[in-house]
């Protein structure tokens, strides 16, 4: 009963906060609304770019729900997801651009995969610190994101930048070692369709797994898990890694869905955005599709408001900023009261 | 400079008379008394109307087993806790009851077992932390420690201020805790068994510092378990039963069997049961040494046997290596030397199934914020009607916590319910019922009646018997005579990490 009028206050919520945010920022509300709504669904292209965008935050959000589940508060999606671009590419600079020749059935699930490795080892280190020398994750995982992006910034301007070496660019994957896209008009690649199968995939993990329970398990208590002689350590490190390996596959997403090459901007900040989607999503795998979509609508509604107004792009991030603090907050006054239930 | 805390430390008693708006009529001697003061909490009867007196210049124990309501006394005279009925007299003033801050100005001040320092502060900003009463205050931390280090002195202890605290012995870290709480105008002093974490000679010096204090005109109040030390330096004595004041007398007046039988009372009777069917030898250890954490040898050279088909008693007074013997044979913990056998062979390659339910059960036992289920399926990796290799057989696992909850008669109303929703009695039969249906040959139980209504209790007492009817050997480690006695075919008692044997009342306060 309380769980359906949670579920049916939601919207309602975030279109209050919505209205709230338009009224503050001075723009007109229902044109404003309205611009928002057809930017997002209004057409085909709308749906296109909302669900292009939403891909990329709903696997690092699953990624988030991961860690953040086994106790981990994994903060370098960012770093894990560029590492994850830059692996990608670099396996595609020997198989695409190198002079091999094999067929893009085989070539994209290995760039896929080298993505989600680069992902897994960026978090395996802030791993291993925490596990091994108590390091906070927090802190470690933040300032890898830092690591990450300087890297970047080296490789597209050194060993990985294009042929031509005029821009600090890769070079860019032919059509035909992408994704494949529903239609060449659209942006609508196939992405989308991978990223659903995963919040299936981690929803399984989680809550039917030996492993997921276990991670569950040492998140909810380490000393309930030490008890019952699990293996406490092996569980957090799993976490994290797994963490990592999907930030990692939504650069490689990104890479291969998108962009088709990387440059200093490749990720627009999806690593990051991945934690307000898991925690909106109340750190479940199926609930994120929904907030990852809000967010993905948010997204694309904006671009088309800032065609008619200057502060159409902020306004996303402090509408998505409102919304998780809110919710967070309403989590944690009722997480206060739990144990009083019990008589 | 001088800060609000300072002058309100330094209050004469006339001058507390006046902060508290009390005319000169009711001015009675000066004392703390305690006045038919009586605490619940949940189905326990904590302090059930107790009156005591507390005079200056006395150093007064308090006795009592663990749950007696020693603490819960003590929390209350400092303003910890605030009692259901009753009040407490400060020189014939009542106390704000329930509020800390105000107790420790009117100079009741706590000497906290688990101390309450900032490791990572020098002693010097410890003290001054402690007179510290606004974020704005001015007063250099130097200043404000002085008296602090000034107490020091004149008890002849030699204290190093700029020195880190989590630099220090435990010893010298209680030094400061004590100075922190009696440094400003404090009368009355509670220290809740400040010897629990010294070595012998710093008993030594610790009492002879309680002299010291008793000397100046202080009240000092000595929460105590342990009988010789006791007699060793308290004036008076207070004996607390259950939550009932059994008797205050003159150290003179009493000997340690007297005071013994009053902490424990009428020795429960043995049980007389016919189940007890001595099987095949099952646990021997022998010579077994258990660290904790800390690194000290909690067990030390431990032998006993445990049969199965019967229940082996652990009693004892909390701390004496309990936890550490029981994490051992829980397979948490591991052995530091010595051996563990089960059927004769070495413990680790036997086919034991150990079953163990935890003293903490909110945190060892259970994850709350985890449901039903979840909670189940700690113990089931092995058994494969759940487990599809390492998939969840999610019908199985289902059906088989509903009949559990039914078997048990837990009161959930669905296995997906979060744990921390149940209450306590029901936590306790979701972690027995758990344990038991894993049909466990060793089972180690610590304190499972702890917090529980007498129902709840004598179900999970009759289920621990109910696996020791079937063959388990069990092992029972509580603090709880009444538990140790209906539950145990042998009882031994645990002192300073060894093993006794049960001589009744005196091994139970021996500590």
């Amino acid at each position: 009963m309380r769980r359906t009028a949670q579920v049916l206050l939601f919207p309602i919520g975030i279109l209050l906060i919505l209205v709230l945010t338009l009224l503050v920022f001075r723009l007109p509300l229902v044109e404003s609304l309205k611009l928002l709504a057809s930017g997002a669904f209004g057409d085909k292209f709308g749906w296109s770019r909302t669900l292009v965008k939403t891909s990329p935050m709903l696997i690092t959000g699953l990624g988030m729900v991961i860690a953040w589940k086994g106790g981990i508060y994994n903060i370098g999606g960012e770093g894990q997801y560029i590492v994850g671009g830059i692996c990608g590419a670099a396996l595609a600079k020997i198989l695409v651009f190198g002079g091999v020749a094999l067929p893009p059935w085989l070539v994209i699930p290995l760039i896929l995969m080298a993505c989600i490795i680069g992902g897994m080892i960026w978090a395996f280190v802030a791993g291993l610190l925490y596990v091994k020398r108590g390091v906070e994750v927090v802190i470690s995982t933040i300032l890898l994101n830092f690591v990450a992006i300087q890297l970047l910034s080296y490789l597209v301007s050194g060993p990985l930048q294009e042929k031509k070496k005029q821009v600090p660019l890769t070079d860019s994957l032919p059509d035909g070692m992408m994704l494949p896209k529903l239609s060449r008009q659209m942006d609508l690649h196939a992405g989308v369709l991978i990223a659903l199968i995963v919040a299936g995939i981690v929803y399984l993990f989680l809550f039917r797994s030996n492993a997921g329970y276990q991670i569950r398990l040492v998140g909810e208590s380490i000393r309930m898990a030490r008890a019952n002689r699990l293996n406490v350590n092996r569980s957090k490190l799993s976490a994290i890694v797994l963490s990592g390996g999907l930030c990692g596959m939504a650069g490689g997403i990104e890479y291969l869905g998108m962009s088709g090459q990387l440059g200093t901007g490749f990720s627009q900040q999806w690593g990051f955005l991945g934690i307000p989607v898991a925690l909106l999503g109340g750190l479940h795998p199926l609930w994120c599709i929904l907030s990852a979509l809000l967010f993905g609508a948010l997204f694309a509604g904006s671009e088309n408001l800032a065609r008619f107004t200057t502060s159409g792009s902020a306004l996303v991030y402090v509408i998505q900023a409102i919304t998780v603090l809110t919710y967070v907050s309403y989590r944690a006054y009722m997480d206060r009261r739990p144990y009083l239930e019990a008589s | 400079m001088l800060t609000k805390e300072h002058t309100l430390c330094s209050l004469t008693i006339d001058e507390k008379h006046e902060f508290l708006g009390v005319t000169s009529q009711f001015k009675l001697m000066p004392n703390l008394s305690v006045k038919n003061v009586s605490k619940r909490y949940g189905p326990v009867q904590a302090l059930e109307n107790v009156s005591v007196e507390f005079l200056e210049g006395e150093i007064h124990a308090v006795l009592g087993e663990n749950g007696a309501g020693k603490s819960t006394l003590m929390h209350i005279l400092s303003g910890f806790t605030n009692p259901d009925k009753g009040s407490v007299l400060l020189d014939g003033i009542p106390i704000p009851l329930g509020e800390a801050f105000a107790c420790k100005r009117l100079g009741i001040a706590m000497i906290h077992q688990h101390f309450t320092l900032v490791p990572e502060f020098t002693v010097q900003e410890n003290f001054a932390l402690a007179r510290l009463d606004s974020p704005f205050c001015l007063a250099d931390e130097g200043t404000l420690a002085k008296d602090a280090i000034s107490t020091a002195n004149s008890l002849g202890w030699k204290i190093d201020p700029t020195v880190r605290v989590s630099q220090l012995s435990v010893g010298a870290q209680q030094r400061i805790e004590i100075l922190k709480a009696s440094s400003g105008d404090a009368s009355v002093l509670i220290f809740d068994e400040p010897t629990a974490v010294l070595a012998a000679d710093e008993v030594e010096d610790l009492f002879r510092v309680l002299r010291q204090l008793k000397a100046t005109g202080k009240c000092v109040i000595l929460i105590a378990h342990k009988l010789s030390e006791v007699l060793s330096i308290a004036d008076r004595i207070t004996v607390l039963r259950k939550g009932h004041l059994i008797a205050t007398e003159m150290r003179a007046d009493v000997n340690e069997a007297q005071l013994a039988d009053w902490m424990v009372g009428e020795m429960p009777e043995r049980e007389i049961r016919t189940g007890a069917s001595l099987q095949s030898p099952g646990l021997k250890v022998t010579h077994l040494s258990v660290k904790g954490d800390r690194g000290e040898s909690a067990v030390n050279q431990v032998d006993f046997e445990i049969h199965q088909g019967e229940v082996v008693g652990f009693g004892g007074v909390d701390g004496n290596g309990q936890l550490e013997l029981v994490e051992f044979l829980a397979g948490v913990r591991t052995m530091a030397s010595g051996s563990c056998e089960w059927e004769g062979k070495p413990i680790s390659e036997s086919n034991v199934r150990i079953g163990y339910i935890p003293q903490d059960r909110q945190n060892d036992g259970l994850a709350l914020g985890m449901s039903v289920l979840d909670n189940m399926m700690v113990s089931t990796f092995q058994r494969e009607d759940l487990w599809n290799r390492t998939l969840l057989r999610f019908k199985a696992a289902s059906e088989w916590v509903k009949s559990l909850i039914q078997e048990y008669s837990i009161k959930a109303s669905n296995p997906g319910q979060r744990v921390g929703s149940l209450s306590g009695g029901n936590q306790q039969k979701v972690v027995v019922s758990r344990t038991l249906d894993n049909k466990p040959t060793l089972l180690v139980v610590a304190s499972p009646g702890r917090g529980l209504d007498i129902k709840a209790t004598q179900y999970v007492h009759d289920q621990i018997l109910r696996a020791r009817d079937q063959g388990a050997a069990v092992a029972l480690f509580t603090t709880d005579l009444d538990e140790l006695y209906r539950l145990s075919d042998r009882s031994y008692f645990m002192v300073s990490g060894r093993i006794q044997e049960d001589r009744g009342a005196l091994s139970m306060v021996r500590g």
